[in-house]
């Protein structure tokens, strides 16, 4: 049944475009692999801006910066198929607002979020109706959020949370069977910028926080070392997908820095193998946990920044709306 | 004293969300005591557009990109091309067969008068190929405004009827411009003669070389098509989202750029080279530019009136007016989101310039009656101005 509210392609449907470079054999490829650049413990840097969408209550643009292998394939092209990309979203929150009519009694604020991929947000081209794994982000990025607003001052309120994905992070390389890794390391890295952006753009709005939550993103990987052997593995702070050939287990988190809080925790894979050096007598998940943790601090320094300028912004206005 | 100051005095933004009529009104006609020019609220005169910005190319997975942010409205556009096997059109043996016939015959007749022909060859070219677009719906855009980019659109709702509709312009305005061009989407193979090993081995190269001359294309074979997919996205909306969307599209076009595509015989399916020199762009047909304008009238009431004929008694203080030197009716270009809840009357104006001449592509207008000729005119020359700005907004980026 064809979706009648929009324009559909033709009925027969298309196919994405084949390279001809990735149907050659898989070790003429591997050598493309992109690689980290930056130490285990660097994150990369963001971009958080406030106050672009008048039209809602509060709003916040993030973007990462690309990898050293994006950023040159942009300077000086050589290749149609990109190394990696980099997550680009825009968060918009409307309320509070009185909630519907028909809607039950609430004696706090309701929270709904939203997450949407673009259809041209990731190597696969996304539907136009939400699929799983967004719904499943938006419910990640709720319970992340609720435990961080105070939720008690606005009853019988509304509070949407939207967030469009522009651009989302890989889940793999592009030369790596779909198979190799197991899951979509990529929506994690999506869901740490979701509640970095989420959260400034509350800030934006106004709503009354117990602190600013970050997100941020730690993984177990098992890089390839020169000789084609994986290495042991190791712990990596805000790690892009596309560079590590096997990632063995990670974790997201949001995490409140000045009371020393978690609000959601996401941890997937494998880590009971990972024996991180013998010096480290951690567990995989604490080790994780706390390399993630860290990755919010860092989020958490920009987040800061941002939400300050968006308050110097009210203040202007606000100054300006009483000398006129 | 001090105590009814307070409640005489209101903030004008206060003033503007309680008499939004009366708050742009008292801008377009100031008293002729104030001295003051006739302004809109937001700072602009009447035929001003707002600010435009465009950057292309930014987005990783697309193969052309664009934002364009028009004031506070903002689009982004992601233009995405996947493979139509033409194995997979329905009735393409049935309809391919006669057109191909008479695409060779005109071919022919083509190659015989090409000196004279040569400046109008352009114009000329395939009117039933070019409905290619049209029949295999090639052309795939889609807008979305359910992205939080105003309160009243609910995210996660099926697509609004505003939002349908502009889908549908855009679709029709890129049909009625002819704006891409099939020979563009075409993915042709040559099939090797059956001649001895080295001419099929000349061949193989040939047929690798996209831009292989028409006259050998004449016996060439359709493959496959590109489909481009035209994702508009509104991130912030601020009114006339239409111009936005059209100019995001525009230059997501003229950003795209299709890899080189190649029928392979052993793997039967179209491949691609992931070489960047041998990708194209696509050459479009001209720069339709968008401009929106809406009709303030002075009268708040006139809007409200369901009279389909012009009411005789208004018209009449219009014109007595307009000889007094007094303004009733306003024509916004650019219409933002609180001029755009205040006026009826619509009017949109696609503008192209071809060597210099000023073609009207599209002309549209609704909701009133205020719009007549003279003033339609005037307007295309407020587009034509506007042509020329975003021209060069294109071009820089």
């Amino acid at each position: 049944m064809t979706d009648r509210r929009r324009i559909n392609g033709p009925p027969s449907g298309t196919r994405p475009a084949v390279f001809a470079s990735s149907l050659k054999s898989a070790s003429g490829i591997s050598t493309g692999r992109p690689q980290r650049e930056r130490q285990p413990n660097e994150l990369r840097k963001l971009f958080l801006k406030t106050g672009l969408i008048p039209s809602a209550s509060g709003s916040a643009y993030l973007e990462f910066e690309p990898s050293a292998s994006l950023a040159a394939a942009r300077s000086s092209p050589q290749s149609l198929i990109p190394p990696s990309s980099a997550l680009k979203l825009a968060c918009t929150v409307h309320g509070p607002k009185p909630l519907p009519r028909s809607a039950s009694f609430s004696p706090n604020l309701v929270l709904t979020t939203h997450v949407k991929y673009a259809p041209f947000a990731a190597r696969q081209r996304k539907g136009h109706i939400r699929d799983a794994s967004e719904r499943d982000l938006g419910v990640h990025l709720e319970t992340a959020l609720r435990g961080v607003i105070v939720a008690e001052r606005w009853p019988k309120s509304g509070l949407d949370i939207t967030i469009t994905i522009l651009e989302a992070e890989d889940d793999r390389w592009w030369g790596d069977a779909p198979d190799s890794h197991d899951a979509p390391w990529g929506m994690m890295n999506v869901l740490a910028g979701c509640i970095t952006a989420a959260s400034a753009a509350i800030a934006d709005a106004r709503i009354d926080c117990l602190d600013l939550v970050a997100g941020g993103v730690a993984a177990i990987v098992s890089d390839e070392t020169a000789e084609g052997e994986t290495s042991s593995p190791k712990l990596m702070l805000d790690t892009d997908p596309a560079e590590h050939k096997s990632i063995l287990s990670a974790c997201a988190v949001a995490y409140m820095p000045s009371r020393d809080e978690i609000t959601e925790i996401w941890l997937k894979g494998d880590h009971s193998k990972a024996s991180l050096g013998t010096d480290d007598k951690n567990l995989g998940h604490e080790a994780l946990i706390d390399g993630a943790v860290n990755a919010a601090r860092g989020a958490h320094t920009v987040l800061a920044e941002a939400v300050k300028e968006s308050a110097e912004r009210f203040a202007g206005l606000m100054l300006g709306g009483n000398a006129a | 004293m001090a105590s009814t100051a307070p409640s005489l005095t209101l903030p004008p933004s206060q003033f503007a969300r309680l008499q939004p009529h009366a708050y742009l009104l008292a801008h377009l006609s100031p008293p002729a005591s104030s001295n003051q020019p006739s302004i809109r609220a937001n700072g602009r005169a009447p035929s001003q557009f707002r600010t435009t910005y465009a950057n292309t190319g930014s987005l990783t997975h697309t193969n052309g990109s664009a934002v364009v942010r028009v004031g506070d409205t903002t689009a982004v556009c992601g233009v995405r091309a996947e493979i139509l096997p033409t194995d997979d059109i329905a009735s393409w043996s049935v309809s391919h067969s006669s057109s191909s016939n008479t695409n060779k015959r005109r071919k022919i007749i083509k190659s015989e008068n090409e000196e004279e022909e040569e400046e109008e060859e352009e114009e000329e070219e395939d009117p039933n190929e070019e409905s290619h677009i049209q029949d295999l719906n090639l052309l795939v855009p889609n807008l979305s405004l359910s992205t939080g980019c105003a309160p009243g659109f609910i995210p996660g709702a099926p697509p609004s009827a505003l939002a349908q509709s502009l889908s549908h312009q855009i679709l029709n305005l890129l049909h009625t411009t002819r704006l891409v061009r099939a020979e563009d989407l075409r993915v042709w193979y040559q099939p090797p003669s059956l001649g001895g090993e080295e001419l099929e081995r000349h061949n193989a190269e040939e047929q690798m070389d996209v831009d292989v001359d028409e006259a050998a294309r004449k016996d060439g074979e359709v493959k496959a098509f590109w489909v481009l997919y035209i994702d508009i996205m509104i991130v912030s909306m601020a009114g006339n989202p239409f111009d936005a969307a059209w100019a995001a599209v525009l230059a997501a076009l003229r950003d795209t750029k299709l890899p080189r595509a190649w029928w392979d015989v052993d793997n039967e399916m179209v491949v691609c080279s992931d070489v960047v020199g041998e990708a194209r762009k696509l050459t479009l047909r001209g720069l339709p530019v968008a401009s929106s304008f809406a009709v303030f009238e002075a009268d708040a009431a006139a809007g409200w009136r369901a009279v389909i004929v012009p009411d005789a008694e208004e018209e009449r203080l219009i014109e007595e007016g307009d000889r007094k030197g007094i303004q009733r009716r306003w024509v916004l270009a650019d219409p933002d989101g609180y001029e755009e809840g205040l006026s009826q009357e619509r009017a949109c104006v696609v503008v192209d310039k071809v060597r210099g001449k000023t073609v009207i592509v599209k002309m549209e207008k609704n909701g009133g009656w205020a719009l007549d000729g003279k003033e339609l005119k005037g307007l295309v020359d407020v587009s034509e101005r506007r042509w020329e700005e975003v021209k060069t907004i294109l071009e820089q980026c």
